[in-house]
């Protein structure tokens, strides 16, 4: 047991954020070094103005026409996606856990907001599955690999929320949760999770070529 | 009328005064880790056998815990018993809460870890009721 958590707390996890950042540094070079290669002319017309016009357009709920749409799964990925950035860094105990280790601190969020946000992530990702087996233009296009990053996902969530209730084999869950979410944090450059870093890639593609070439929008 | 009679509830009030005073000065056994810092607790109290953990861990030396700094230097063979934690490792400049929490984790759950014994999760020692 000590063993375990002194090495999925100490190494393990300093190998996990290695592995990120180093594997998001890898995935922007490797995708420079593409358009480079094949979409050169884009380097010529990328326009800072526009292509933030089109990520601050693609951030603001409803604000493109797609999500008008579609308000439903609109609603839920916004939720979804701000409870899955601001629970890891701004829960009480995660927030201690970088002042032990790095000695930097911030505000963090209270326990019962936090416990709802969480519950938040779950329902969201059974929404992204239940939309997957029953849309059938969604199920369509779903692979295993889809439904087993959903799982992924929903692991450190789960598995967090368990440990903090303090339920039954809660130890166990605590080992689980900090595993679980180290190689989450591992498969985001790996896995199609890399969209955190492309969205404002592809937003700022998209903004310049309909802003500065086509002279429409893009949202 | 019936008259009322004091001794018997100052009689019992004192034994409850006493035994709260043994209490708050015994230092046999401290059921709770207390620092009052913490005004706003956001987990549980800590529940913790003062007497009970220093046999099991084999410390003798009081300033093993209750360590005593002069200028960054742990002083060997002084303590700082009687001292709140906070005192020390809360209210300076540039310091919060989270510095003392940083100190009481280091402390307990550090030391545990390092000698592999002893509760390291969150969840074992801000145990919920």
């Amino acid at each position: 047991m000590h063993a375990v958590f002194n090495f999925v707390r100490g190494p393990m996890a300093g190998i996990a954020f290695a592995v990120f950042i180093i594997g998001c540094l890898y995935q922007m070079a490797s995708m420079w070094r593409l358009a480079r290669k094949k979409d050169a002319v884009v380097f010529h017309y990328f326009s800072l103005f526009y292509a933030l016009r089109s990520i601050i357009h693609w951030m603001v709920p409803f604000a493109a026409l797609n999500m008008r749409r579609h308000p439903v799964m609109t609603g839920v990925t916004f939720v979804f996606h701000l409870c899955l950035f601001a629970v890891p860094f701004f829960l009480s105990s995660h927030a201690i856990l970088f002042k032990e280790s790095w000695d930097v601190s911030w505000a963090w969020l209270p326990d019962g907001i936090a416990d709802i946000m969480t519950l938040a992530v779950m329902g969201a990702c059974l929404f992204f599955l239940g939309r997957r087996i029953f849309l059938r233009e969604v199920r369509y296009l779903t692979t295993v690999s889809d439904v087993l990053i959903l799982f992924c996902v929903a692991l450190p969530f789960f598995s967090g929320f368990w440990a903090g209730q303090q339920w039954p084999g809660f130890p166990v869950m605590t080992l689980v949760h900090m595993i679980s979410g180290e190689i989450l944090l591992m498969l985001i450059p790996f896995t199609r999770l890399r969209h955190m870093l492309f969205f404002p890639v592809i937003r700022g593609y998209m903004g310049s070529e309909f802003g500065a070439v086509r002279r429409a929008r893009d949202w | 009328m019936k008259k009322f009679k004091i001794l018997p509830y100052a009689a019992l009030f004192s034994v409850f005064l006493l035994a709260g005073t043994m209490a708050a000065f015994a230092q046999e056994n401290i059921e709770i880790v207390h620092d009052a810092a913490f005004e706003n607790q956001t987990r549980p109290p800590v529940a913790f056998a003062h007497d009970a953990h220093n046999e099991k861990a084999g410390i003798d030396d009081c300033g093993e815990c209750h360590h005593a700094y002069a200028d960054g230097e742990k002083q060997m063979g002084d303590d700082s018993v009687g001292m709140e934690c906070s005192q020390c490792h809360y209210g300076k400049p540039g310091q919060g809460v989270a510095d003392l929490i940083r100190a009481y984790h280091l402390q307990c759950a550090g030391c545990h870890g390092e000698r592999k014994a002893g509760p390291v999760l969150c969840g074992e020692c801000h145990r919920r009721r």
